[in-house]
């Protein structure tokens, strides 16, 4: 092998950090689909919007990343308790409505970005300065705060879903709407529960994306498909799945372009998907 | 009944010969171009019609129409073949993938089909970005030359360098292409494919290949989805696979919002829809930032006030208008 072991380790790290981030966006999606049957094409959206708000409220304002990520957060489940409220409730149970209704929304959230946050790259201050040494290679510290930020959150959702009685509520109505109703579980409640959850996650994962990388309108489209991707690996629904069809898909960005050039790591996701759905429709851990 | 289908059929046919007419009326290359566009939007729109017959949904229409532009663009260029030869191959081309990924894909269900044709069209994209040896990667193809001469008994030679010439290639191609699609919907598959669109396991306990059946729906969608793709490559003599050109996401996007906008449930549903949505953003150019905004906007409020599309409009309106009628003599 010609190439150096730094790169290769550089790129493994940045492989795992992105593939964090690609988590937080797979678990909101499948949140959302799980308890209200809708696939949120415009999760990138909210993604990149949630991205923007931590910029304005770090350059403008100065308030600590840290801060202005959990003011995200917060913002953007306020604007998909809305969402959920103005539009997905009312085409819960069809099927062509809610596609069309989550691509208009990505329509409408992209070119608004552009008019009102323009379409130059911004940047947000970093998570952390400076890098440390492993195995002979420099990594910078971001990395590694980002991946604990994201698997701090992830841990989070995983006790809210086991040991809090809403957390139950939600898995109760994911897997079985009717006997969950019967239980005095109101599927509106849940759905709002949902689209906050997922949203704040997706503004998490923006904000953690956007101090890694640049920011700009378009920059959702990627997270979102490397979601989807995860969630078809993983099996839908499924938490541990998303979090190794996420290690899967963070290498296979981190590494291949490395190893083996851009092109076949542009074609690679599509032939896993492919074969996974060939071998195992439900994905890795999915249920029948 | 019969006199409501033939005055259906004349105004068909008045449409079609001032499509003929259009070049020499408005004697303008920039409306022809966009109707030209126009044209091809309402072939990719139709075809992702003929899917959604079989109940399922394509957000990755764009990335045949990709196939098809660059498979004829490279076909011509690389080797050498006729466009007309070209053509055809792309078309078949991208029938042939649509065939092998059709298996995969139409075996699960529900929104898994969204996704997969979502994922498949970035591939492609992306593929076609980062492949320079083969595509010209982020240079793009460059120089694609326009359809070879042809000579016509009791014509001449034609040739089709000129705007106008080109109008009227499109405009027999998509023609032709549609009556394809509309022969189709009017012949026992349609009632097989409608079959499986209401009750997929009933169709499957009366005999029918259902996943066949599927997968040969898809197939012909994807082939005029790419004839679509090759008439565009010929047609702009360039292609770049950026991620703002005409193969990114945004596209299959408003293909899906031509169909729903237009009427999903009717033949001339997405026809209609397209022409309307282009030509609308056409004379709207000034506010071409705002424009996706706008689309958006129209697909959310389309689906939430009128699901039948423009085209339930009229037969709402009267319906509206005699119940109103009705009730007031009653």
């Amino acid at each position: 092998m010609d190439l150096p072991s730094q790169a290769i380790w550089q790129g493994f790290f940045n492989g795992i950090a992105l593939g964090w981030i690609y988590i937080l966006m797979a678990l909101g999606l499948t949140l959302i689909f799980g308890i209200m049957n809708i696939m949120q094409f415009a999760h990138g959206e909210i993604y990149m919007v949630g991205a923007y708000v931590v910029y304005y409220l770090t350059a403008s304002n100065g308030v600590n990343l840290f801060v202005a990520t959990l003011l995200s957060m917060i913002v953007m489940a306020v604007f998909g308790i809305f969402l959920e409220r103005l539009l997905f409730r009312h085409v819960r149970g069809q099927v062509l409505s809610p596609i069309v209704v989550s691509v208009g929304l990505t329509l409408i959230l992209q070119s608004g970005a552009v008019a009102g946050f323009g379409v130059y790259e911004r940047s947000v201050p970093r998570l952390s300065q400076g890098s440390f040494e492993i195995v002979g290679s420099m990594i910078p510290k971001d990395r590694i705060v980002a991946v604990v930020c994201a698997m701090t959150l992830i841990l989070v959702l995983y006790v809210f879903l086991k040991r809090f009685k809403y957390g139950q509520a939600m898995v109760a109505s994911a897997q079985h709407r009717e006997g969950a109703i019967l239980q005095g579980i109101s599927p509106n409640k849940m759905s709002a529960m949902a689209m906050a959850i997922g949203c704040s996650l997706a503004a998490a994962g923006g904000a953690l994306a956007g101090s890694l990388l640049m920011l700009d309108p378009f920059m959702g489209t990627q997270p979102l498909l490397k979601g989807l991707v995860i969630i078809v690996l993983g099996g839908m629904g499924s938490l541990l799945g998303a979090a190794i069809g996420g290690m899967i898909v963070g290498l296979i960005d981190g590494l291949v372009p490395i190893l083996f050039g851009p092109a076949p790591a542009s074609l690679l996701p599509l032939i896993i998907v492919i074969f996974i759905l060939v071998v195992r429709p439900r994905g890795l851990f999915g249920h029948e | 009944m019969n006199r409501r289908r033939l005055i259906r059929m004349l105004g068909i046919m008045a449409f079609v010969v001032f499509l003929f007419f259009v070049p020499v009326l408005f004697d303008n290359v920039y409306w022809v171009s966009i109707l030209i566009i126009t044209a091809i939007n309402a072939l990719l729109a139709t075809s992702l019609r003929t899917i959604s017959i079989v109940g399922h949904f394509s957000l990755g229409h764009v990335g045949f129409m990709l196939l098809g532009a660059y498979s004829s663009a490279l076909l011509v260029l690389k080797l050498g073949i006729s466009f007309w030869a070209a053509f055809m191959m792309a078309g078949l081309l991208s029938a042939l993938v649509a065939v092998v990924l059709g298996y995969p894909f139409l075996k699960v269900k529900g929104i898994y089909f969204a996704i997969l044709t979502l994922l498949t069209a970035e591939s492609f994209r992306l593929t076609a970005w980062n492949w320079r040896s083969l595509t010209g990667g982020s240079l793009g193809l460059m120089n694609i030359p326009s359809p070879s001469p042809i000579s016509i008994p009791a014509v001449g030679i034609v040739t089709f360098d000129s705007e106008s010439s080109f109008y009227y290639l499109t405009i027999f191609i998509v023609l032709l292409s549609l009556l394809a699609l509309y022969r189709l919907e009017h012949s026992h598959f349609n009632f097989n494919w409608r079959a499986i669109r209401e009750t997929d396991v009933l169709a499957q306990s009366v005999g029918m290949n259902v996943l066949w059946l599927k997968i040969l729906n898809f197939a012909i969608a994807c082939f005029f989805a790419g004839i679509a793709g090759a008439l565009f490559a010929h047609y702009q003599r360039g292609l770049s696979a950026d991620a703002s050109s005409r193969f990114g996401v945004l596209t299959s996007i408003y293909l899906l919002v031509y169909m729903v906008v237009g009427g999903e449930n009717r033949f001339a549903g997405p026809i209609i829809g397209a022409l309307l949505i282009t030509i609308a953003s056409e004379l709207s150019r000034s506010l071409a930032q705002y424009q996706p905004m706008m689309i958006g906007a129209i697909a959310i409020i389309t689906v939430f006030l009128f699901p039948e599309g423009i085209i339930g409009l009229p037969g709402r309106l009267i319906h509206w208008y005699r119940y109103k009628k009705n009730g007031m003599s009653a």
